[in-house]
């Protein structure tokens, strides 16, 4: 129970603090000075941009900029609607076929895999976070969309009863873009997972055994209750950098600013249209306005995700507390 | 240990089924690592030469596309600075959550921006720098610091919250029984946190570099891009991410085997620091 | 032990990290005194960035610029979008377009001076393909070309493709159409060419930089848009004629003003150049030529730069070699340009355009020759 109530920043005091000396003040405040210093740095990042996106709120609103489905700089038209259900989607995906399987692999590695492959397998699923965004990319421009356009064509075709699936399928596509991100956010998740795994007490889980459970019955009853609230987390890590990935998703999803009716369509990106569009929006304001902005609203989605994420991590860790016991009475 | 308790068949299948689902989960996870390895090794091993390495890209439209020596040149030089900005300062700032700033309000605020922080994009952190390095036109136009100042702050959050996560997990008994013996709280600090955390602070500091090495965006409008070698990070410079990028885009197949051959050099080079990360890791572990 | 020299390691690196950051500011400080030349030492580069369009033959002068001259030209592609964007923000030496910059660009760009345009050579924009079992040039006409881009052409066996090539095999492949996602002055020639044939693309997309495009994939650059020809079976796009040779695409050949299909060529790329009249600040098209063997989508391309290069914020050192450069665009590189099927400009254009940059100044002064 001891380990249960190391959590983010939640370490009860020590006691009493020793005798302050001048080396003890220096490292104090030395320290919230760099905190102080970041924070300010932060704080001017935000105002910063918040100011020069202002044209773009002030001449359309926030909620027309954000609801729009217009993106046509040629016309002075931004409205990011089109943006942000790319946004949306294939990061939607990358956290569907992603986090399962990153889940699953920590629990596989911390708790089934035989010791003497438990590093090596740790090392193989860390390998996919050497390889950059770009390099992710490249693959899946010369790669990815060639091999798989046959297999969509046939999903499209043979599934066209579902929403959101038929129609011809385009090479680059929100369904690339979202397996590309999934296989980036993978390797996050599951450390992340496995990290939260690691920490279940033995005690947990040898009891669980003790009381004749198998061991999916022990993951199940000890160990996944244990590490819900980890693997939100680890899980809302994934969302946040599928959301801002940039580089692999313009060079696979086609850059095209409108909403597809199909998961096989072409779309955009909030991030991917700011690569592409910056550096021609210097010498127009509302354009460098909408673009910044674009910029902002994935910060809002950021921050949204985080704030529900941290609700639902919050009521796990006090559901744990009260599950756990119960689960092993059981 | 499971043989203690007979288990009823039913249970025994469930349990064969998920251990099946969880392994497969697992192979499935490697399949894209085998399919990337594979590719970059088959399209990228042949554009490797000498020449690749010492040659800068010649910039001709036709023939020889020339190497990626200014790219490789310019990642080291842009992340190195990068490094030496967010890697001290990340540190710093977990190191004031976890020993000073606990449960604090300011701690809660810092805390919170410096996630804030890792949700940031990549790309927005390059729009930033552009706007207030490069559009002002301080100390010149593109230049390689001011990428390098980019990644730093995509790197800073990074380091800061496995160097936090890593701080955390260094057991309170520890910092008790040092305080209990009468050591001040910068020697505790110094000579029981730090060396108990630090091969994650390593880890966590190394694959924060290997992270902003691969990064692309930040770069796209900061450092900008350039054929020549340069060693001045004030010049607009070249970089490994960059060149892909430029090259991916391109039709020529000569063009396309030089962003093969450059990812697979970007790759190793990420690589090599991941394999450091652990080589100090290991290390450290046995002192 | 080897904690504490992890430490003192650690620490040092902390140190010198400042101490670097400090040494970067101090001396981009300093530099920014000076302007841009900071970045450089003696003038021994220049910086521009811009279209795609002539990149090959940008980067081709370039390299036959810096044996030369000793100054190596460093030009990026970025499309003329942001060509006219980075010049205007002063971020580089010189930018590029190929359609010359609007009345609203000019009047942004006036605060660092007065923008001048240089034409430097024509170039022709085809409409590449990448259809298996069409290895020869189809005949379209413009307004084909627009229903095609309008997503109204689907197939390419379509009944309007078909009746201009009779006896051509046309597959049922679907067509997919390949197009710019930049603002770029590709896309405007071409664009104009459209909508000089098609009411409805007129009305509809119309002309510009960028336009909202009814239906295909963006990609950045003639390079990126020859990308995506060339991965995608039953593509088609618009790219300068450099890019379509280079990747052997075959391309179509397009019904001009007098009624005949011309295919591209320096011949027929050059004969866009013929009676054009040309406005005293050069902004002009040769979209749709008249000449009875013109190609119709030809296109010039422009360099920019200030009239005074030194108060837009050169040293004299730069404002010299951007000169011999220009001189060099103007001269030793018009006969290059075709070795990569770019057409010299027509004399009446070339002597304007040596004018201009005859023109250029430093400070009020005349540059001199380096």
């Amino acid at each position: 129970m001891e380990a249960a109530t190391i959590q983010h920043g939640g370490r009860p005091d020590t006691g009493r603090p020793p005798p302050s000396r001048l080396p003890d003040r220096l490292l104090r405040w030395g320290l919230t000075g760099i905190a102080a210093g970041v924070l300010v740095l932060i704080g001017y990042f935000f105002i910063r941009l918040y100011l020069e996106s202002r044209p773009v709120f002030s001449a359309y609103g926030i909620i027309d900029f954000v609801l729009t489905d217009a993106w046509i700089p040629s016309k002075d038209r931004f409205g990011a609607l089109p943006l942000i259900v790319g946004t949306l989607i294939t990061s939607g995906i990358a956290l569907l076929i992603g986090v399962p399987v990153a889940v699953a692999s920590a629990l596989y590695v911390t708790e089934l895999a035989p010791v003497r492959i438990r590093q090596p397998l740790i090392i193989l699923v860390e390998l996919l976070a050497a390889v950059p965004s770009v390099v992710y990319g490249l693959w899946g421009v010369f790669v990815l969309i060639p091999k798989l356009k046959p297999a969509e064509q046939w999903v499209s075709d043979s599934f066209s009863f579902l929403p959101f699936v038929g129609g011809t399928v385009a090479g680059p596509n929100y369904f690339i873009a979202g397996l590309i991100l999934a296989i980036m956010i993978l390797p996050i998740v599951a450390a992340i997972s496995r990290e939260v795994m690691a920490t279940v007490p033995v005690e947990q889980k040898e009891a669980a055994l003790a009381l004749g459970a198998t061991r999916w019955e022990m993951i199940r009853m000890a160990v996944l209750p244990y590490s819900r609230a980890g693997i939100s987390g680890a899980a809302m890590l994934g969302l946040g950098r599928a959301i801002g990935e940039t580089i692999a998703a313009t060079l696979v999803i086609g850059n095209a600013p409108q909403i597809a009716d199909s998961i096989f369509g072409q779309g955009y990106t909030l991030a991917a249209v700011i690569a592409n569009e910056f550096g021609e929006a210097a010498a127009t304001p509302t354009h460098r306005a909408a673009l910044i902005a674009a910029g902002l609203v994935l910060f809002v989605l950021t921050l949204v995700i985080n704030f529900v994420a941290r609700y639902f991590v919050n009521r796990s860790q006090r559901a744990m507390t009260r599950s756990v016991p119960t689960g092993m009475a059981g | 240990m499971t043989t203690i308790a007979p288990v009823a068949s039913r249970r025994r299948r469930t349990d064969r089924a998920m251990r099946g689902v969880l392994l497969v989960c697992t192979l499935l996870a490697l399949v894209p690592l085998v399919f990337v390895v594979y590719y970059l090794l088959e399209q990228g091993l042949g554009a490797l030469s000498w020449s690749f390495f010492t040659s800068d890209p010649s910039g001709r439209f036709l023939g020889d596309p020339g190497g990626v020596r200014s790219a490789i040149i310019g990642t080291v030089l842009i992340v190195g600075l990068a490094s030496l900005l967010a890697v001290p300062l990340g540190i710093g700032i977990a190191l004031y959550l976890v020993e000073y700033g606990k449960a604090s309000r300011f701690a809660h605020v810092v805390r919170y921006f410096v996630d804030v922080m890792t949700g940031v994009p990549s790309i927005v952190f390059g729009l930033f720098i552009y706007i207030v390095l490069v559009l002002s036109g301080i100390g010149g136009n593109f230049a390689g610091w001011k990428g390098s100042i980019a990644l730093a702050l995509l790197m800073l959050p990074v380091v800061s919250r496995s160097a936090e996560v890593v701080l955390t997990l260094v057991p309170d008994s520890l910092r008790e029984s040092a305080l209990a013996l009468g050591s001040p709280r910068w020697r505790v600090v110094a000579k029981v946190v730090l060396p108990t955390a630090m091969p994650g602070l390593v880890t966590g500091s190394l694959l924060a570099i290997a992270r902003g090495a691969g990064e692309t965006a930040p770069l796209l409008f900061t450092a900008f891009a350039v054929n020549s070698t340069t060693w001045n990070l004030g010049n607009q410079m070249n970089s490994l991410p960059i060149q892909i990028f430029n090259d991916v885009r391109q039709a020529q197949s000569n063009i396309v085997e030089r962003a093969w051959g450059a990812a697979l050099t970007l790759v190793l080079m990420i690589l090599a620091l991941t394999l450091l990360a652990r080589l100090i890791q290991r290390r450290s572990r046995i002192a | 032990m080897r904690t504490t020299q992890l430490l003192t390691a650690l620490l040092s690196i902390a140190v010198l990290g400042f101490g670097v950051a400090a040494c970067g500011s101090d001396s981009s400080s300093g530099g920014g005194g000076s302007s841009s030349s900071s970045t450089t030492t003696g003038g021994g580069s220049l910086n521009g960035a811009g279209a795609t369009f002539p990149l090959p033959v940008y980067q081709e002068w370039a390299a036959r610029f810096k044996d030369k001259s000793g100054t190596s030209v460093n030009y990026q592609g970025i499309g003329s979008g942001g060509g006219i964007a980075q010049f205007t923000a002063g971020t580089v030496d010189f930018g590029a377009t190929d359609s010359a910059m609007k009345d609203e660009e000019i009047t942004a760009a006036k605060k660092k001076g007065d923008p001048v345009h240089v034409p430097t050579v024509f170039g022709a924009v085809t409409v590449s393909y990448n259809v298996k079992g069409v290895d020869k040039g189809l005949k379209l006409d413009g307004s084909t070309v627009a229903d095609i881009f309008l997503g109204k052409v689907k197939t390419w066996d379509d009944q309007a493709i078909a009746s201009q090539n009779s006896g051509a095999k046309l597959p049922s492949t679907k067509i997919t159409v390949c197009h710019r996602s930049d603002e770029s002055g590709t896309t405007k020639n071409f664009t104009q060419f459209l909508g000089v044939y098609s009411k409805v693309w007129e009305s509809g997309p119309g002309s510009d930089k960028s336009v909202e495009w009814p239906t295909g994939t963006g990609a950045k650059g003639n390079d990126g848009v020859a990308a995506c020809i060339k991965q995608n079976d039953g593509a088609i796009g618009y790219v300068e004629q450099a890019y379509a040779l280079a990747n052997k695409f075959t391309f179509a050949s397009v019904k001009n003003k007098s009624g005949a299909y011309v295919e591209p060529t320096l011949e027929s790329t050059s004969a866009a150049g013929e009676g054009l009249q040309v406005p005293a600040d050069l902004r002009f098209s040769p979209i749709d030529a008249p000449g009875k063997t013109a190609y119709p989508i030809t296109a010039a391309t422009f360099l920019l730069v200030y009239q005074d290069v030194c108060k837009a914020g050169l040293s004299s050192g730069k404002a010299q070699s951007l000169k011999a450069w220009l001189d060099y665009a103007e001269g030793d590189g018009q006969g290059a340009a075709k070795e990569l099927y770019y057409a010299a400009l027509p004399d009446a254009v070339h002597t304007a355009a040596m004018k201009k940059v005859a023109g250029l100044q430093c400070n009020g002064q005349p540059i001199k020759s380096a």
